[in-house]
């Protein structure tokens, strides 16, 4: 059992990068390849904040989630809005990814760091698997982000005109919808929401600067088991991510679990391309 | 000026022809071997930045994986030349040959989903190199890398630093030269219509799945081929060589030079060489530098240095050789107006539409439409906005999938199948609003329409081989004659998307005429245009149909339909509500009241 905990719980970081992925997907139909990086900043601030400095943990959530969220904001205005199309955002977003990379090593290094949990360092034993207080609350918020983010595209005018923006564009700013503002919005969301999570995933990742390469590529298979534009379908992807990973880590050996995960990828390509949740449109002239 | 004429009086592969020979004799003329290496590493870099630039530059397709294919070839040649033979010539074939399989099998599924798919799966392929050479480490070294390759053999004899130096330069030449083959062929117009419209492709029978797929399988040999070359070139692998940077350092090489350009690859190569990549401080700010700039060439830079130099070359031809013919052709103009137009005869074929039924959603845009066009006709369709003429026009050619009923052409059901599939039989479109990449002159986008008639390979087409020569010769013929029948030869050498809607009209029926098409689809084609214009689209769509082409015609311009058609078919709410010859459809009482909104008792 300890395998499948240990798996969900890696799973719902994945689920988390997918999540960031598809509310950018939604708001601008590009792919945001930095957001993982977006995220392994927030937690190189939570190391920061918590062992460098020392800080209340309030406070580090508040400044992962401020200065996560301006780093978004500065991508948005030199990677995505000067470029249309999504293989240009392709290269912008790309070159934003290996910057941040590139920044973080020459802040933090190369080395492995540990970052300590939030709360309660507890081990359970649930179904005769252990797992940590940590993991479990990561589980569950991740569940809850996607809900309550569900719930508000489908429920709330600005949910509904994100939505609207998504399927097409013109015609949303003809309805007097405000495309860029409400874009912009949610691209720094999702940066605010990678900084307000990292402390939260720090202590099951580590902070190391390979880390962004690593979850953008499980969040990207994430979203394409899901399928594009499905929240639902980001975290199920993540979910099953973490468990292919952590099995075939258990069964087959260390070195096969990124390989294993890209057997998945490329099976779900080839069987189902548009994922499980997701749809494929017919094309227009 | 006269510089400037000497210039282009000389033919153009002649620069690149000096500059090709320089690289090669480079060890006779002087150079050091210290530059000698530093050409060399130029050349391998270039060879795997070359590969990119035929995915992302000419296919569209953003693919990272070229390093994992590079990173094959290397340890393939490694191992093999420990263990097996060591004949760099044949090493390199075969590096060649395993990087294609790595393109293929990676390839295939990264194309399914479409957009940065395959840029996401060839990166994972980079970020799996080290984890496949830890896998293998009975064979490669693992994290330790292979040592003890020994010096290169050619047919039994050892290669001196020269020599080697020579055989990499060769290669590199070869290859170029092979690349400009391609380009230059109608495969590099096709790259550059599949990447501007895939939609566009596929109605010219282009497999937009298979050409881009091509194009990253192709690009893998090169990346292969370098491969091999550097395994020799230190005698030493390690995993190191074939990370994430290098990926980023390839895209960055490819950008810099132009993504879209033969030669670039060899240009921002030789810059990276030469610059960031023979430092040792650069290493540790390598990823901000790439970073940033990726960022800046992303959106400012975006056709590179070669994009640059084109460029400069346009207005300097501007300024000096005079401004080439552009803008308006005076279709009313004496020259063009009483030239009798007359085409060859073209093998016209029966289209035949059954029961054809389309929802949309809960929406029903078709509800059993059965239509029939004979060759030699013209079968205008017309009804009010929202009829479903133009998603009939769509599912012929395969845009849309039907939901019920048949679709056949010349007796071959062609219900269902894919666009291009389509179009290979004999189903040739214009769209509402027309569609012309951009960069691409009238004689390219014209020549574009006959990609499949008949189809010439890639291999070929990069070995010129005759039935190369054949097929550019005809393409010449069909596309001159067509644009002569037309009155656009004047315009040939101009850009095709910066003229104005009525000329581009007319060469989206020179494009789709060129392939001579069994049938003729023709959407609004005489909207925006002025009555001169008409006219002379009128006379060009009689002489079609004179030739023998089967002529379906989507109008909303009444006078025109009557003027033109052989039979009318109205279309309303997605059922035909009548059909007939002109002279019934034009008193017809439905018709009145549906189309042309005219009530009954005014009529009477």
């Amino acid at each position: 059992m300890t395998p499948i905990w240990s798996g969900l719980s890696i799973g719902a970081v994945y689920a988390l990068v997918a999540i960031g992925y598809t509310v950018v997907y939604i708001a601008y139909t590009t792919f945001n390849f930095a957001h993982a990086q977006l995220m392994m900043f927030a937690i190189f601030i939570s190391y920061w904040g918590f062992v460098v400095s020392d800080l209340p943990v309030v406070v580090v959530f508040l400044i992962a989630a401020v200065g996560v969220g301006l780093i978004a904001l500065l991508e948005e205005f030199i990677a995505i809005r000067p470029v249309k199309g999504a293989h240009a955002h392709l290269v912008t977003t790309l070159g934003m990814a290996t910057l941040l990379d590139g920044a973080t090593r020459l802040i933090w290094g190369d080395q492995v760091l540990k970052v300590p949990p939030v709360g309660s360092d507890a081990t359970w034993t649930i179904l005769g698997g252990r797992i940590g207080a940590v993991e479990v609350v990561l589980i569950l918020s991740v569940i809850a982000i996607a809900a309550a983010l569900t719930l508000y595209s489908r429920r709330s005018l600005t949910g509904l005109a994100l939505l609207a923006m998504a399927e097409d564009r013109d015609a949303a700013l003809l309805r007097g919808i405000n495309v860029k503002f409400l874009a912009l919005g949610a691209f720094v969301f999702t940066g605010v929401l990678a900084g307000l999570t990292g402390p939260l995933v720090g202590p099951k990742t580590f902070a190391v600067a390979t880390l962004g390469a690593a979850l953008a590529l499980k969040g990207f298979v994430a979203v394409a088991i899901g399928g594009f534009g499905s929240l639902p379908g980001a975290v199920i992807g993540g979910f099953v991510v973490g468990l292919v990973e952590s099995l075939s880590g258990r069964w087959l050996g260390s070195a096969y679990p990124t390989i294993m995960v890209f057997v998945v990828l490329i099976a779900i390509l080839m069987l189902k391309p548009a994922g499980l949740f997701g749809t494929t449109k017919e094309r227009v002239v | 000026m006269v510089i400037f004429r000497w210039y282009r009086s000389i033919p153009s592969w002649s620069l690149p022809v000096v500059l090709a020979l320089l690289l090669v004799l480079a060890p006779y003329l002087g150079v050091g071997s210290g530059t000698q290496r530093l050409l060399l590493l130029t050349c391998i870099l270039s060879l795997v930045t070359s590969g990119l630039s035929l995915s992302f530059g000419y296919a569209g397709e953003l693919a990272l994986g070229q390093t994992a294919m590079y990173a094959t070839g290397a340890y393939l040649t490694g191992y093999l030349a420990m263990h097996w033979v060591n004949d760099a010539l044949l090493l390199v074939a075969l590096s060649a040959v395993a990087a294609l399989v790595v393109g293929l099998v990676s390839g295939v599924p990264g194309l399914r989903l479409g957009g940065w798919s395959l840029a996401m799966t060839s990166f994972f392929l980079v970020l799996l190199v080290p984890q496949f050479l830890d896998l293998l480490e009975k064979y490669t070294g693992g994290a330790i890398g292979m040592v003890g390759i020994p010096a290169p053999k050619m047919f039994g004899h050892k290669l001196t630093a020269v020599g080697f130096y020579l055989l990499v330069a060769i290669i590199t030449v070869v290859w170029f030269a092979l690349m400009r083959n391609l380009i230059t062929s109608r495969h590099g117009i096709a790259f550059q219509v599949l990447r501007q419209s895939p939609v566009l492709a596929s109605s010219l029978g282009i497999s937009v799945y298979r050409l881009k797929l091509t194009a990253y399988a192709v690009g893998a040999i090169p990346a292969g081929i370098a491969g091999a070359l550097f395994a020799y070139v230190d005698k030493y692998l390690s995993p190191h060589s074939f990370g994430f940077t290098l990926a980023v350092t390839v895209l960055a090489a490819a950008i810099l030079g132009g993504a879209k350009s033969i030669y670039g690859p060899l240009v921002g190569a030789a810059v990276m060489q030469y610059g960031p990549l023979r430092s040792s401080d650069f290493e540790q700010y390598s990823q901000v530098i790439y970073g940033i700039f990726l960022i800046v060439a992303g959106t400012l830079v975006a056709n590179g240095v070669a994009g640059l130099v084109t460029k400069g070359l346009r207005r300097l031809e501007n300024r000096f050789a005079g401004a080439p013919p552009g803008g308006e052709v005076d279709l009313a103009a004496p020259s063009h107006r009483h030239t009798a137009l007359s085409l060859p005869p073209m093998e016209g074929a029966r289209l035949e539409v059954t029961g054809i039924r389309k929802n949309f959603g809960g929406l029903q845009a078709l509800g059993g439409v059965s239509l029939v066009a004979e060759p030699g006709r013209i079968t205008a369709l017309i009804g009010p906005n929202g009829s479903g003429k133009t998603t009939l026009l769509n599912m012929i050619c395969g845009y849309y999938k039907t939901d019920e009923g048949t679709i056949t052409v010349g007796g071959e059901d062609i219900t269902g199948r894919p666009t291009h599939r389509v179009a290979r039989a004999g189903v040739s479109r214009t769209f509402q609003t027309p569609l012309f990449p951009e960069d691409i002159s009238v004689g390219e986008a014209v020549a574009a329409g006959s990609y499949m008639s008949p189809y010439v390979g890639m291999p070929s087409s990069i070995l010129r081989l005759p039935a190369y020569r054949r097929a550019a010769a005809s393409d010449q013929d069909r596309v001159s004659r067509v644009l002569g029948l037309l009155g656009l030869t004047d315009l040939a050498g101009v850009e095709a998307a910066s003229l104005p809607l009525g000329t581009r009209r007319l060469l989206e029926v020179a494009r789709a005429l060129v392939s001579s098409p069994r049938v003729l689809l023709l959407d609004e084609v005489a909207s925006g245009l002025d009555e001169d214009e008409i006219e002379r689209l009128a006379e060009i769509i009689r002489a079609i149909r004179d030739a023998g082409t089967t002529v379906i015609l989507v109008e909303h311009n009444f006078k025109l339909v009557l003027s033109l058609a052989d039979t009318i078919r109205v279309l309303a709410q997605g059922e035909l509500i009548a059909s007939g010859s002109p002279a019934e459809i034009e008193n017809h009482p439905r018709v009145l009241t549906e189309y042309l909104g005219v009530r009954q008792e005014a009529q009477s």
